[in-house]
C-alpha cells in the first residue's frame, strides 16, 4: 500500500515555532498513523517487531468479545425484563443494537475524557502519548452498570486518570489499576447507583432508569439461592456489570491474551487457584448457604472471570517477579472469595481484592527479590570463606 | 571440555548466515587498533604518522599500567591517527609495507605469556569486561567453545588447523589460573562468556575471572610456540542485506573495504572509494549484530569482533503498524501473525518454506516506560531479576546494583533483553553506564 501522500501531509503540517508546542498531539497521531521510522544507534541493531502500541492493542481485541457479547446481553436482559420497553422488533441482532446504542455513549464519554485528559498532560509534560488509556478507556465502561449516568462516569474517569494514574507520572507509573480506580470511585461516591438490585437493566434506550433484578450475587448477598443456572452464568445471559458476565466470552479473550504472552498466565491462573482453594475451604466450614455454594460458582458470578483476566493481569500494577505473580495471584482469587462470602455489604469482592493486592504487590516484589539477595550475599560469604581458607593452607 | 546446558534464550532467525568457504583476506594492506573498544585502557601514544613499526611492536600503551600495550598487527608505517570528540584517540592506522627479510628475524623467538606480551589484550577480565589487570588473581579463565549470536562464526570451523596452537595457548593461561573450555548447548545467550560463567561459579563481589576468545586462545598460543605476533581471525560475514555470506580469514583490526566491496557492490551500490564511505541504505557492523558497534565501509574490525554483518537500513515509516496482521515481522511475543504461522512445523510438512523475516534496523515503535514485565526472564537465564537490575541502574543506586549481581553482568548478556523490549528501552546503554562509574570507583 502506498502511503506517500499521508506520509507528506504529516511532514507538511508538523507543528513548528509558535505551534511547536502541540508537539506531543501531533506526535499522538503521527505514530498512530506510522510507526516511526527511527533506527537503532547503539546496543542491539536489530528489534523486535513489538512495540507498546501493538500490546496494547492486543488487549483491545481481547476484550472485543466480552464486549459484543455484553452489548446484546444489556438488550436481552431489557427485553426478557419488560418486553413493552424493548422498543425494537426482538431479534438478537436488535438486542444487540439496543446493547450497542446504550454503550456508544459511554465508551466515547470515556474514551472523550480520558484521552483529553492524557494528551493535556502529556503536552503540558512535552511527554508522548501514551497508549495505556486505549484498553482502560474501554474497561472502564465494561465495568460499571449499564445505567451508569454519563456525568458519574465522566466524573470517575477524569478522578481514575489523575488521581490513579497522572499525578504518579502516567502509564506505567501507576500502582493502582485506573480503570479500577474508575469503578471504586463510583462504587464508594455513588453506592445507589452501582449496587443494589436496581441498576443492572436498562429500563429504555436512554436515560439511567433502572428495572429491577437482581444479580446472582446480590441474591447470595440476602440469602436466597440464586436463580440462574450454572450454564446461564457461563453464557452470561444474566444481570451484571454491561459486559462482565460471559465467562465463555472472558475466555475467548483470555485465549488470546495468553497466546501473544500478553497477559501472564501465571497471575491468570493462580487467582483461579486461590479462588477455588477459599471456595474450597468455605465448603468445608459450610456455615451458611453461601458457604455451601460450589466453589465453581464464584468464578462464574459477578466480575471474578473479568477481573482475573483483564484486571489482575494488568502488568504494571500486578507483581512483577515470576515469583511474585503467583503470591499476588493466589491471594486475589482468596480475598475475592473472602469478601463476597463474610461481608454481604460488598457482593463484589473482586474489586477490592485487586486493588488490595495492587497495594500489596510491590511488597511482594521486595520480598521476593530481597530472597535473591540473601542467596547472592550467601554465596559471597562462603566464597571469601573459602579463599580465606585456602591462603590459610597455602601458607 | 565442559558442556552446560541453557534453556532461556532466544535464537533470532536473521538470513544471511555465512557459508563454510574460506576466503583469505590477510593480503588486506590497512588496519588499525582502536584503543576504545578496550575498556579500562587509556592510551597513551607511542608512535607518531610516519614512523614504521613491526608486528607486534607496541603503538600504545597504558597510561595507568604501561606493562599493557596495543601492538601493531602487521609490519608497516602509521597512516593516521584518528581522533574524535574531545581529541579522544580512536584509531591507528598502519598500512602494511613488506619488509626487508633480514628486518624479519629478529623478535622471532618463543617468549612466555606476560602481561608485556603484545598479546595480553586478548586477555578481558570480569566484571567490567577490561582488559586484565595483571595484578589480579582471577579465580578461573573461561573459553566458550560455541558462538550463539545470530550470525556468529563456528569457533570449531574457525579453528580447524590450529588446534596445536589453541592447546599452546591454554597451556599459556593456565600459568594464570584454571582454564575452563565450555561448549554450551542452547539458544542464545548459552554461548556467552556472561551466560557460561553465572552457570558454573558466578563472580562475586572482590572475584574476578578472565575470558578469552577461542580464535585469540589460539593467537595466544601461535605466540608463545614461534614468538611471533600474527594476531589471525576467521571471521563470519553474512546478514540480510550481504550478496555472499561466507567466512573471510584475516589479521585482527583489518580494514572492512574489500569485504564491504564484495559484499555490497555487485547489489547495487556505486564503487567504494577509500574517500568515502556511503553504504547506501545498508549498515555495516562489525561484531554481534545484537551488540556489536556500527563501522563505514572502509572502516576496520573491532579489536574482539569474529563477524561482520551487513543489515538494511530500516528508515522507513510504516503505515498502521500496530495494527497490521505482520507476516513478514519477527516478534518473540506472538503478537503477530507470524508468531502464530513461523512456528507452525505444519508448514514444514506441507514443504512450504518457513517464513523469511525482513529484519532492518528500524527500532519498530517508540520509546515508552516499562509497562510489561516477565518477556525479560524468559531471555535471560541468569539467577538475577534483569528488570529490578536494569532500574537500579537508571536511578544510579550502586548499592542495590551490587545487591542484584551487577558484577555477574556485561551488557552483552542484556542484548536479547533490548531486542525484545517492547518499551524500546537503550539497556545495555543504561548498564554500560551503570558499570563504567562501578569501574572507575573500583579503579580509583
Amino acid at each position: 500500500m502506498n502511503m506517500k501522500w499521508l506520509e507528506d501531509w504529516f511532514e507538511k503540517i508538523e507543528p513548528k515555532g509558535k505551534w511547536s508546542w502541540l508537539g506531543s498531539t501531533y506526535e499522538a497521531f503521527h505514530t498512530f498513523a506510522f510507526t516511526p521510522k527511527t533506527v537503532t544507534k547503539s546496543g542491539s541493531h536489530i528489534r523486535d517487531a513489538v512495540d507498546m502500541k501493538r500490546s496494547i492493542i492486543i488487549v483491545v481485541i481481547a476484550l472485543i468479545p466480552a464486549l459484543l457479547f455484553g452489548m446484546w446481553n444489556i438488550g436481552y436482559q431489557t427485553y426478557t425484563s419488560n418486553p413493552d420497553n424493548f422498543i425494537f422488533q426482538y431479534s438478537i441482532i436488535n438486542c444487540w443494537w439496543f446493547g450497542f446504542l446504550r454503550m456508544l455513549p459511554m465508551i466515547a464519554v470515556s474514551y472523550i475524557v480520558g484521552l483529553g485528559i492524557e494528551f493535556a498532560f502529556a503536552q503540558y509534560r512535552h511527554h508522548e502519548v501514551n497508549e495505556g488509556f486505549l484498553a482502560t478507556g474501554l474497561l472502564i465502561p465494561m465495568i460499571v452498570p449499564v445505567t451508569t449516568p454519563l456525568w458519574q462516569l465522566a466524573l470517575a474517569v477524569a478522578f481514575a486518570v489523575i488521581i490513579g494514574k497522572e499525578v504518579f507520572g502516567g502509564s506505567g507509573m501507576n500502582f493502582l489499576n485506573p480503570a479500577l480506580v474508575a469503578r471504586a470511585f463510583l462504587f464508594f461516591a455513588y453506592p445507589t447507583h452501582m449496587s443494589g438490585d436496581s441498576v443492572w437493566i436498562a429500563n429504555d434506550l436512554w436515560g439511567s432508569d433502572a428495572i429491577a433484578g437482581a444479580t446472582p450475587m446480590g441474591q447470595l448477598a440476602t440469602g436466597i439461592h440464586p436463580s440462574a443456572s450454572a450454564l446461564d452464568m457461563l453464557i452470561g445471559t444474566i444481570p451484571g456489570s454491561t459486559c462482565e458476565t460471559s465467562v465463555i466470552a472472558i475466555a475467548l479473550g483470555a485465549i488470546l491474551l495468553l497466546f501473544t504472552g500478553i497477559a501472564s498466565w501465571r497471575i491468570m491462573l493462580s487467582v483461579f487457584l486461590g479462588g477455588g482453594a477459599m471456595g474450597l475451604l468455605f465448603n468445608a466450614i459450610g456455615y451458611n448457604d453461601y458457604m455451601q455454594l460450589p466453589f465453581y460458582y464464584h468464578f462464574l458470578m459477578g466480575g471474578f472471570a473479568f477481573g482475573a483476566v483483564f484486571m489482575a493481569t494488568d502488568p504494571v500494577t500486578a507483581a512483577q517477579t515470576n515469583c511474585g505473580k503467583w503470591i499476588y495471584g493466589l491471594l486475589i482469587g482468596a480475598f475475592a472469595v473472602l469478601l463476597r462470602v463474610c461481608n454481604p455489604a460488598y457482593p463484589e469482592g473482586m474489586m477490592l481484592s485487586i486493588l488490595f493486592m495492587n497495594c500489596m504487590a510491590p511488597l511482594i516484589d521486595h520480598c521476593v527479590v530481597a530472597n535473591n539477595i540473601r542467596r547472592r550475599s550467601n554465596r559471597n560469604t562462603l566464597s571469601t570463606q573459602i579463599n580465606q581458607r585456602k591462603e590459610a593452607s597455602h601458607e | 571440555m565442559k558442556t552446560i546446558k541453557i534453556k532461556k534464550g532466544l535464537d533470532i532467525p536473521l538470513d544471511g548466515a555465512a557459508e563454510r568457504f574460506v576466503v583469505d583476506m590477510r593480503g588486506v594492506d590497512r588496519y588499525a587498533v582502536k584503543p576504545p573498544d578496550i575498556v579500562g585502557f587509556t592510551p597513551r601514544l607511542l608512535v607518531a604518522e610516519g614512523d614504521t613499526v613491526t608486528a607486534g611492536q607496541p603503538l600504545v600503551e597504558d597510561k595507568n599500567d604501561p606493562r599493557l600495550t596495543l601492538p601493531s598487527p602487521v609490519d608497516g608505517v602509521v597512516e593516521a591517527i584518528v581522533r574524535g570528540e574531545k581529541r579522544k584517540l580512536m584509531e591507528v592506522v598502519v598500512k602494511k609495507e613488506l619488509k626487508d627479510l633480514k628486518d624479519l628475524k629478529d623478535l622471532k623467538e618463543p617468549k612466555g605469556l606476560a602481561p608485556e606480551a603484545p598479546v595480553w589484550w586478548m586477555i578481558k577480565e570480569r566484571p567490567f569486561g577490561a582488559i586484565a589487570n595483571p595484578d589480579h588473581k582471577p579465580k578461573g579463565i573461561y573459553v566458550s567453545l560455541r558462538d550463539t549470536n545470530p550470525l556468529a562464526p563456528d569457533v570449531q570451523f574457525a579453528l580447524k588447523g590450529r588446534e596445536h596452537e589453541f592447546e599452546a595457548g591454554v597451556k599459556a593461561l593456565e600459568a594464570f589460573a584454571p582454564v575452563h573450555c565450555v561448549k554450551a548447548q542452547g539458544p542464545h545467550p548459552a554461548g556467552n562468556i556472561g551466560t557460561i560463567v553465572a552457570a558454573l561459579d558466578p563472580i562475586n563481589k572482590g572475584e574476578y575471572v578472565w575470558t578469552v576468545n577461542a580464535q585469540d586462545v589460539a593467537n595466544i598460543g601461535r605466540w608463545c610456540l614461534t614468538g611471533e605476533y600474527k594476531p589471525e581471525r576467521m571471521i563470519a560475514v553474512g546478514g540480510p542485506a550481504a550478496k555472499t555470506p561466507h567466512y573471510y580469514r584475516v589479521i585482527c583490526g583489518a580494514s572492512l573495504q574489500h569485504i564491504s566491496e564484495a559484499q555490497l557492490i555487485d547489489a547495487g551500490y556505486p564503487r567504494l572509494s577509500s574517500s568515502t564511505c556511503e553504504t547506501g541504505s545498508t549498515r555495516i557492523i562489525s561484531g554481534s549484530p545484537l551488540s556489536g558497534t556500527t563501522v563505514a565501509a572502509n572502516g576496520f574490525l573491532g579489536m574482539y569482533d569474529q563477524q561482520v554483518c551487513f543489515i538494511e537500513e530500516g528508515d522507513k515509516y510504516d503505515f498502521m503498524g500496530w495494527l497490521m496482521p505482520g507476516f513478514k515481522k519477527f516478534s518473540f511475543s506472538k503478537t503477530f501473525l507470524s508468531g502464530l504461522l513461523g512456528n507452525l512445523e505444519i508448514l514444514d510438512t506441507l514443504g512450504m518454506p518457513r517464513l523469511s523475516y525482513n529484519f532492518n534496523t528500524n527500532v519498530h515503535g517508540s520509546v515508552r516506560p516499562f509497562l510489561f514485565t516477565g518477556s525479560f526472564e524468559r531471555v535471560f537465564p541468569f539467577d538475577i531479576y534483569p528488570l529490578q537490575l536494569i532500574k537500579a541502574c537508571i536511578v544510579g543506586d550502586v548499592e542495590l546494583q551490587e545487591k542484584l549481581g551487577i558484577y555477574e553482568v556485561e551488557p552483552e548478556d542484556f542484548a536479547l533483553c533490548e531486542f525484545i523490549d517492547p518499551s524500546k528501552t537503550e539497556i545495555q546503554t543504561i548498564i554500560r553506564e551503570a558499570l563504567e562509574v562501578l569501574r572507575k570507583e573500583a579503579t580509583a
